[in-house]
């Protein structure tokens, strides 16, 4: 059946069956049994891609497309180590990255099959020339 | 023996009104509640798709908040159709019964900082009162509590948090007096705010590295530390653009974390760099850049800086016009009360039943 982004939410009680854990455990697979069992690592309680993805086509649907595209980059990320996504993050920070250095970073997010974040950081290279905030 | 002329007028100068500060407008600081003399002129200029002008400012002066709405902020069609209607026509809208939130939301996304203060600041409290009821995001409006203790221990922390919850707190808060202690706090939080109702969210509010540690390990399931402001230089002072806070706040829902951003009239002039600019203005465009940077809610309403804004003219309804504001524009409002705003009780309570009586959609941000 396919997804219906105007009616389908919240998507944990109308479509549970889209919705797994990132080793692809489905939601009614998440239990205290299955924690016993060892069936369950502590990396498995959290967002998916695809999950982010289904909650950025609700957004749209609702007419918020600033949130669905934060929902999107949000996708992108949520493969990418915790410790990339604090780099980047200070990168952004005024003052702190030279235009090569951002340009550094929009290439790796592209690579890491993330074009949307990739975009979103040259968008910040271009706007921070203008306005003095890259590095010296 | 009392040194006023009568033992009545000596008691009336003991109340706690008394002590207040007020103050008059000084609109170079940024010391003016809302229509302030040096507030720009609302305009939107759009070439072939791409804005060029905002608020009097041409493409090549814009700042860096300027350069985020324009942007991502700003939906040109529904700026056609605002731009169609008078400011008198749009704002009694606001409170129209026959106009549907739906309706406000999309005419919302058209609109310019400079004329959202212009259009909310033409209604009185009560009508401001009454839109603020019609746009809330939420169906009903519900509360966030502070659970906090001095000694900093967990099984008082999760009974608290239990409590809390069982008594229908929709959003739990914690802080530490001692940043080693946050993962404890949060988890305490956690564990307990479950025991009580499952599903009641909760954060820890600390430093946003620190805060964004504690959502990527999963111990904390919403975040509202994400400040903005309304002019460059405070921005920058707080280490961050609207690109690396929106940045974040997609690290944030990357780990299934909510985000909720934070602003507040009177946090630039507070901070020394309001640019001459009303709270109330400065405030639009914080909003402005929340909305474009794709957050679902904001906590506003002067929130830290609300001493500030009481001690000018006309604060307490600025304070409303934020929070109406906020809704208009479609993100889930909380809506603050929850630092100390005056010293006379009978003026804290006359400042919350701008959010109590419309009901926000978190009424306290932390009760």
């Amino acid at each position: 059946m396919r997804f219906d982004p105007a009616n389908d939410y919240p998507i944990g009680q109308k479509r549970p069956d889209l919705v797994a854990t990132p080793a692809g455990v489905p939601l009614d697979g998440i239990t205290l049994e299955a924690m016993r069992r060892g069936a369950l690592a502590w990396g498995d309680l959290r967002a998916t891609g695809d999950a982010l993805r289904l909650q950025a086509e609700v957004a749209a649907a609702a007419g918020r497309r600033p949130l669905a595209e934060n929902l999107q980059r949000a996708a992108e990320l949520a493969t990418i180590p915790s410790g990339t996504i604090l780099e980047i993050y200070t990168a952004l920070r005024p003052h702190r990255s030279t235009a090569a250095q951002l340009e550094t970073w929009a290439k790796k997010l592209e690579a890491a099959n993330a074009p949307l974040s990739a975009a979103f950081v040259r968008e910040a290279a271009q706007v921070y020339a203008k306005r003095g905030l890259l590095a010296d | 023996m009392p040194t006023s002329a009568s033992r009545r007028r000596g008691s009336r100068e003991q109340r706690e009104l008394r002590k207040e500060v007020l103050i008059t407008p000084y609109p170079e600081l940024g010391l003016i509640a809302m229509d302030g003399p040096n507030d720009p002129e609302p305009s939107l200029v759009i070439d072939e798709g791409r804005i060029v002008e905002i608020d009097g400012r041409r493409e090549e002066e814009f700042d860096v908040l300027d350069w985020f709405v324009a942007l991502r902020g700003i939906d040109v069609i529904a700026a056609a159709e605002a731009a169609a209607l008078s400011d008198d026509d749009l704002s009694r809208r606001l409170v129209d019964v026959d106009c549907p939130r739906e309706d406000l939301v999309r005419l919302s996304r058209g609109l310019t900082p400079a004329r959202l203060a212009r259009l909310v600041s033409l209604l009185d409290p009560v009508e401001m009162m009454f839109a603020l009821k019609k746009l809330r995001a939420r169906r009903a409006p519900a509360n966030q509590a502070h659970v906090t203790n001095l000694k900093e221990s967990p099984a008082l922390l999760a009974a608290d948090a239990a409590e809390a919850a069982a008594r229908g707190f929709a959003e739990l808060e914690t802080t530490v007096g001692v940043s080693r202690y946050a993962p404890l706090n949060a988890i305490a939080l956690l564990v307990g705010s479950q025991t009580g109702r499952p599903g009641v969210m909760t954060q820890c509010a600390v430093e946003e590295r620190r805060n964004l540690q504690l959502a990527i390990q999963g111990l904390v399931t919403y975040a509202e530390t994400l400040s903005v402001y309304g002019t460059e230089p405070v921005f920058v002072d707080g280490d961050d653009t609207p690109w690396s806070k929106a940045f974040l706040a997609s690290a944030y829902a990357s780990r299934g974390v909510k985000v909720r951003f934070t602003s507040g009239g009177g946090s630039e002039a507070l901070m020394g760099h309001a640019q001459g600019r009303s709270m109330l203005y400065l405030e639009a465009r914080c909003l402005s850049a929340v909305r474009a940077a794709g957050s679902q809610g904001v906590q506003n309403g002067s929130i830290s800086c609300v001493a500030l804004v009481l001690s000018v003219p006309g604060g307490t309804r600025e304070i409303l016009a934020e929070n109406l504001l906020a809704a208009w524009l479609d993100l889930e409002v909380a809506s603050g009360n929850d630092a100390i705003a005056s010293h006379s009780e009978i003026r804290k309570t006359a400042k919350l039943m701008g959010q109590f009586l419309p009901g926000t959609d978190f009424v306290t941000s932390g009760y």
